[in-house]
């Protein structure tokens, strides 16, 4: 089994291979059946990855010690659901996972993009096969996650934290995401090899850097969640550096899905456009890097392991070996048009994009802070989350604002008169709203009220963007307000996907603010009988419950909730004890108020000898919108992600008319 | 090549200097907290992040008069007395590797409330 694995993965490295060589000198010469040859290679190695991962999967349900990698990250009595996801806990086989989700996106991504152009696909595969060279080297040579030894009684298991239903969606999802990037890179850098700088390789690739994107932005949301609810300090973001490795290329990827829209409808911007591909793939590398080098001190403390030096190489290579291709094509990518006005579609897009590449490169300035402090003046510095959301402000909210702006500019040139009609209501809605919310008391916090205002703003202006396009629909007669929807979603998923996106957005601010400007935090010691008050709710501590459940034992700190005179429940934060592990878990009581979005976090920080407990309580208001806008995201995304016949037709009559005209 | 004057580069040109401005005023305003072991303490009146070993038994009460105990380097050289208040991390014991902000005082490092961290037992070594 382990020889048929290995056999497997280093066919894998040597169909990759001659993908690359075989498919750029095919690419070079032009030779056709090379190409579709180093292509079928391409799709096999994906096969070969699969055999290999199969062996992997098991190895890890038949507890087989006999592999390395099976003992060190399972035991015997782990179930059968977290041995198979011990697959993505350690770093051999996260590698493997990169490996088999890449293989898997290339073959995918080359069989169906076809409307790039053949001349373009001839280039991605080499280009695909080469960041898949690099994996299968390291799984081959250097760190085998299918390494053999002679099995002991027994596995070390796996990390307690890592034991959780979260575990077998967060990684994948985020690898999904970081790894899918890398579709839209090879075909920008096919793209420029082989001297085709117009739109077909964004139009070929778009549904793919959509789905990673979306992948790379729900996992995020998922281990926030798992923050949340689990890790039990009443929050759900630390920008911890591990964190930030997922943002950033998130970010990034954001300002290239809003910027390929300026080249496809108006030819500009060539050069931005794959700049941004080649800076998203490079920072999800980066993060790929960072979390495996342990050489940036994080909460999540990451072996110093040998693969780093490796992957630094890759990226420095990755990253030169892009510039110098962009540069040597410059002349190509000079737009045929330019930004006719500050105030267009165009125009805010751009301002979008600069706002979005700010705010990941800031992140990025923090995160490589304490080396590059360390390398200036000898000790190493740390920024922290004041430095962050400095930032996440300054660059965030202008943000937010464009949301609303955006759409309701046109394209090339708007007038003011118009601008001023089409702004009048989304206005009067946010100032209407501020003037509540400075009415309601919210302004204790000056950053809380703008987000809210501009929210109030950017909603307004999607409602009324599909109030006028319905509404336009339903005049055009035969349709009710019902039918005229949806047809005008389904005619163009791209645009109101995207609308529905931003809304996701929007609650997603609105939860933020809510949940960090508005929120309020109480502690105290609390004995049997006594009360402590947490905005309007009244909790009393009944005292201790101590339980034995198998592995550990949980001691629970009873307490009541009270709103008036209203018994809300009976609440149980505490702590779990593992005798085998020798830890102890913090498990949080959340008491959440569906009403108005907010919940009631409960945390037993101290049990005391004594009987008593320090209870922190923290009322957490509209954190629930974050939740909500993971389900809307996924939504628009998947609308604007929907194949589409009408669109398809479209496309390949305005392809086959280049390709005669040319 | 006439695109002197054009709108595109004007944004580009403004934004990147805006966004400039905005991180030096920033970054004069605060900069980074040094990050140093208790060994390299001497010489560091402000505010540091502390990163260091627990050793010995930590004793009181972090809810009240405060939590005690000692953090070492990392190959255990030297190590400094500190003094703690707030919540406690799950994770948080002797030998374990820690993270808290604070200042040197008369030979004592006093933490800021509820800056303790502990890092996580690595998710890729096995345990020992």
């Amino acid at each position: 089994m382990p020889d048929l694995g290995r056999a497997a993965l280093v066919t894998s490295f040597l169909l990759l291979v001659y993908a690359v060589v075989g498919g750029s000198y095919a690419a070079w010469r032009g030779r056709r059946r090379l190409a579709e040859s180093a292509q079928n290679a391409l799709v096999a190695a994906f096969g070969a990855t699969v055999v290999a991962a199969i062996v992997l999967l098991a190895a890890l349900a038949r507890h087989d010690f006999s592999f390395r990698y099976v003992a060190e990250h399972t035991s015997r009595e782990l179930p059968l659901g977290y041995s198979l996801t011990a697959f993505w806990g350690g770093q051999e086989g996260s590698l493997l996972l990169w490996l088999l989700v890449l293989c898997g996106y290339s073959a995918a991504a080359v069989l169906t993009a076809r409307r790039a152009g053949r001349e373009v696909i001839a280039w991605v595969v080499p280009t695909l096969g080469l960041v898949g060279t690099f994996f299968a080297l390291l799984l081959v040579f250097v760190a085998s996650p299918l390494a053999t030894q002679v099995a002991p009684a027994d596995g070390a298991g796996l990390n307690p934290s890592l034991q959780n239903p979260y575990m077998a969606v967060h990684p994948p999802l985020l690898y999904l995401g970081y790894v899918g990037l890398t579709v839209p890179f090879a075909f920008a850098m096919g793209a420029l090899l082989a001297r085709r700088t117009d739109e077909r390789w964004i139009v070929a690739t778009r549904r793919w850097t959509l789905a990673a994107w979306a992948f790379l932005g729900v996992g995020q949301l998922l281990g926030a969640h798992w923050a949340y609810v689990e890790i039990g300090w009443g929050g759900y973001y630390a920008w911890d550096p591990v964190e930030n490795a997922a943002l950033m290329p998130w970010l990034a990827a954001t300002a290239f899905l809003h910027s390929v829209m300026i080249q496809e409808k108006r030819g500009m911007l060539k050069v931005w456009n794959v700049l941004l591909v080649v800076l998203a793939f490079c920072l999800s590398l980066f993060g790929t890097f960072l979390t495996r080098s342990g050489i940036i001190q994080s909460i999540h403390s990451f072996t110093q392991s040998s693969i780093g030096p490796w992957f630094l190489g890759f990226i420095c290579v990755i990253t030169a070996g892009a510039l110098t291709l962009v540069f040597l094509r410059l002349p190509l990518l000079r737009s045929k048009t330019r930004l006719e006005s500050l105030v267009s579609r165009e125009a805010t897009f751009l301002y979008n994009n600069l706002l979005l590449v700010a705010l990941a490169l800031t992140i990025l300035w923090g995160v490589v802070y304490p080396l590059l402090s360390e390398a200036v003046t000898g000790t190493a510095a740390t920024v922290s989350k004041p430095y962050y959301n400095f930032f996440l402000h300054s660059f965030g909210l202008p943000l937010l604002l464009l949301m609303g702006i955006g759409p309701l500019v046109a394209w090339r040139r708007a007038s003011l008169r118009a601008l001023g009609r089409t702004f009048l209501w989304p206005l009067a809605a946010a100032v209407v709203a501020g003037a509540v919310l400075l009415a309601a008391g919210a302004g204790s916090s000056r950053i809380g009220v703008i987000a809210y205002t501009f929210s109030v703003f950017v909603l307004a202006s999607i409602v009324l963007e599909f109030a006028r396009g319905t509404s336009a629909r339903r005049a055009l007669g035969g349709v009710g307000w019902g039918g005229a929807f949806s047809s005008l979603v389904a005619r163009n998923r791209r645009r109101y996907g995207g609308y529905i996106v931003h809304a996701a957005v929007v609650l997603l601010a609105i939860g933020v603010a809510g949940s960090s400007a508005y929120q309020t935090v109480r502690e105290k010691r609390l004995h049997p009988g006594n009360s402590m008050t947490v905005a309007g709710n009244r909790l009393v501590f009944r005292g201790f419950e101590s339980r034995l459940e198998g592995n550990h034992r949980a001691i629970r700190a009873l307490v009541d909730v009270y709103r008036g005179s209203d018994y809300l429940g009976r609440y149980r934060p505490g702590k779990n004890q593992y005798f085998a592990e020798d830890q102890i878990s913090n498990e949080v009581s959340i008491r959440h108020d569906l009403l108005t979005g907010g919940d009631l976090f409960l945390i037993a920080d101290q049990v005391n000898a004594d009987g008593s407990v320090d209870l922190k309580a923290l009322q957490k208001p509209l954190v629930n919108l974050l939740w909500l806008a993971g389900f809307v995201f996924v939504g628009g995304a998947l609308i604007a992600l929907w194949p589409d016949a009408r669109e398809e037709r479209r496309l390949a009559e305005r392809y086959e008319g280049a390709a005669v005209r040319a | 090549m006439a695109r002197r004057g054009s709108p595109a580069r004007l944004i580009v040109a403004l934004s990147v200097a805006a966004v400039l401005a905005v991180f030096l005023v920033y970054t004069s305003l605060a900069g980074g907290t040094p990050s140093i072991q208790p060994g390299q303490l001497a010489g560091h009146t402000g505010k540091v992040s502390l990163v260091g070993k627990v050793v010995g038994k930590p004793s009181g009460d972090a809810h009240a008069g405060g939590l005690h105990f000692r953090l070492s380097d990392r190959n255990g050289a030297a190590s400094v007395p500190v003094v703690y208040k707030g919540s406690v991390p799950d994770l948080f014991k002797t030998g374990r590797e820690v993270v808290v902000d604070g200042t040197l005082r008369g030979g004592v490092f006093v933490a800021v409330p509820n800056t303790l961290v502990t890092k996580c037992p690595s998710k890729y070594t096995p345990k020992k």
